[in-house]
């Protein structure tokens, strides 16, 4: 690969996003990145049946979420009085307990963040598979990309294993059955965080719009 | 080849743009404009960049001790119990036995928000300073930065999820404190300055060349 002698047009050329070098545009064979030469980064790949996949994880995840809500994650019992909780009253409690700005957190990062990425992402790959009319499609893949890293499913998670822990001595703990489903969706947005492709994406968003400006 | 090996060249030295939503390349006089493909207006590096990553990452460091000497949060068994700071928690189950829940929480709660300030303000030296040592060693220490800088939130999780648990009146009531506001907004804004730091301006050696006869509207440097 050469890196120098850059006057080609755009389209022939590609830029690092991290670290702004600029190199000619490689085709990039499933399976194969492109790996930016002096900062490492992962410049583009191909994920195969990238918008199929997303549709399909972004279906069972908008399933799983309703169970991971609203069934209770921890059961506690302490001298025959019980409590469960499910994910919303982590924030309600503090809400009551006058910390409304912690509460205001956990309800954005574990419950609507995680809710509204997967239901842009089921917007967008349903969109491009069916050739549907997308109007929001740019404003769904922005909110999307912006978005990733600010739901914390997995963190979450982990703090009910460390309540657990710091609990059992005190108490007898059940696990509820929305324990396993908040599991299940996390397999599900970690898989499609890792099949979400964003190059491919807005190449697709490209098409679609010029197809549909051309049907006008 | 070196890091900074004289062939490589910035886009911005020849004159293009990157979209840093969609990755499309353009002409650097479309500054400002919208990209034609994702809508997003286009920079050639983050407007003010330096100024918002700095602001977050000193309003982090100002509330990073009320974080740690106010409370975080009360257990109450039977009318007694005292509230607990971040590092009193960690201590309690450290002699409780449990090394390892009490080793997650010290790196989730202590080590990683330390080291990320620490992280950051290398970082934001170095393009300050213009600093030119092991600028992929800085590019991997931001993408570690990135990445693992959320986990901090886990405390406020356990939190969360201790107090909607434990509310059985006198038995046994756990109770939120304010230390957990002012550690939530730490992790918060250490989040806010690695978001609007800007990796290129790493490897802008000197302050960044634009081609004869352009001028940038919104020069930072």
């Amino acid at each position: 690969m050469v890196y120098t002698s850059m006057h080609g047009t755009p389209e022939q050329l590609i830029a690092c996003h991290e670290c702004d070098l600029l190199m000619e545009r490689v085709a990039s064979k499933p399976g194969e990145d492109v790996i930016c030469p002096r900062c490492h980064a992962r410049l583009y790949y191909t994920t195969i049946n990238c918008i199929e996949r997303l549709l399909a994880l972004s279906v069972a995840g908008l399933i799983l979420f309703l169970p991971a809500n609203l069934f209770p994650i921890l059961s506690l019992r302490i001298f025959g009085q019980s409590q469960s909780e499910i994910i919303l009253q982590s924030a309600m409690s503090l809400y009551e307990g006058g910390l409304p700005l912690v509460a205001l957190l956990i309800l954005l990062f574990a419950v609507v963040v995680p809710l509204f990425q997967l239901c842009a992402l089921f917007y967008i790959s349903c969109t491009l598979h069916y050739q549907l009319e997308g109007r929001l499609l740019r404003q769904a893949m922005h909110s999307y990309q912006h978005l990733r890293g600010w739901g914390m499913l997995e963190i979450f998670l982990l703090g009910v294993l460390i309540s657990i822990v710091k609990l059992k001595d005190i108490a007898d703990l059940e696990i509820g059955l929305g324990l396993y489903s908040l599991a299940a969706l996390i397999v599900i947005t970690t898989l499609s965080s890792i099949f979400f492709n964003p190059h491919q994406i807005w190449d697709e968003i490209h098409q679609h719009r010029q197809r549909s400006f051309s049907d006008d | 080849m070196t890091e900074h090996s004289p062939r490589y060249r910035s886009a911005r030295q020849s004159g293009y743009l990157l979209c840093i939503d969609c990755d499309k390349l353009h002409t650097i006089s479309q500054e400002g404009q919208h990209c034609d493909r994702c809508g997003a207006r286009l920079h050639s590096r983050m407007p003010n960049s330096m100024n918002h990553s700095w602001a977050s990452l000193l309003a982090a460091i100002l509330l990073f001790l009320p974080a740690n000497l106010l409370p975080i949060m009360t257990f109450k068994s039977f009318g007694q119990g005292e509230p607990s700071t971040i590092l009193g928690g960690i201590l309690h189950l450290l002699e409780q036995d449990m090394l390892m829940i009490g080793m997650v929480v010290l790196i989730a709660s202590i080590v990683v928000p330390v080291l990320k300030i620490i992280a950051m303000i290398i970082l934001l030296c170095t393009v300050q300073f213009r600093l030119q040592t092991n600028l992929r060693q800085k590019t991997i220490m931001f993408r570690i930065v990135e990445w693992i800088g959320r986990w901090s939130m886990l405390d406020i999780f356990v939190i969360g999820i201790l107090v909607a648990l434990v509310q059985l009146g006198n038995i046994a009531h756990i109770e939120g404190n304010s230390g957990a506001t002012a550690f939530a907004i730490v992790v918060l804004l250490t989040m806010f300055s690695a978001l609007s730091f800007d990796t290129r301006l790493i490897w802008d050696k000197r302050a960044p060349e634009l081609p004869p006869g352009m001028t940038d509207k919104k020069d930072e440097q």
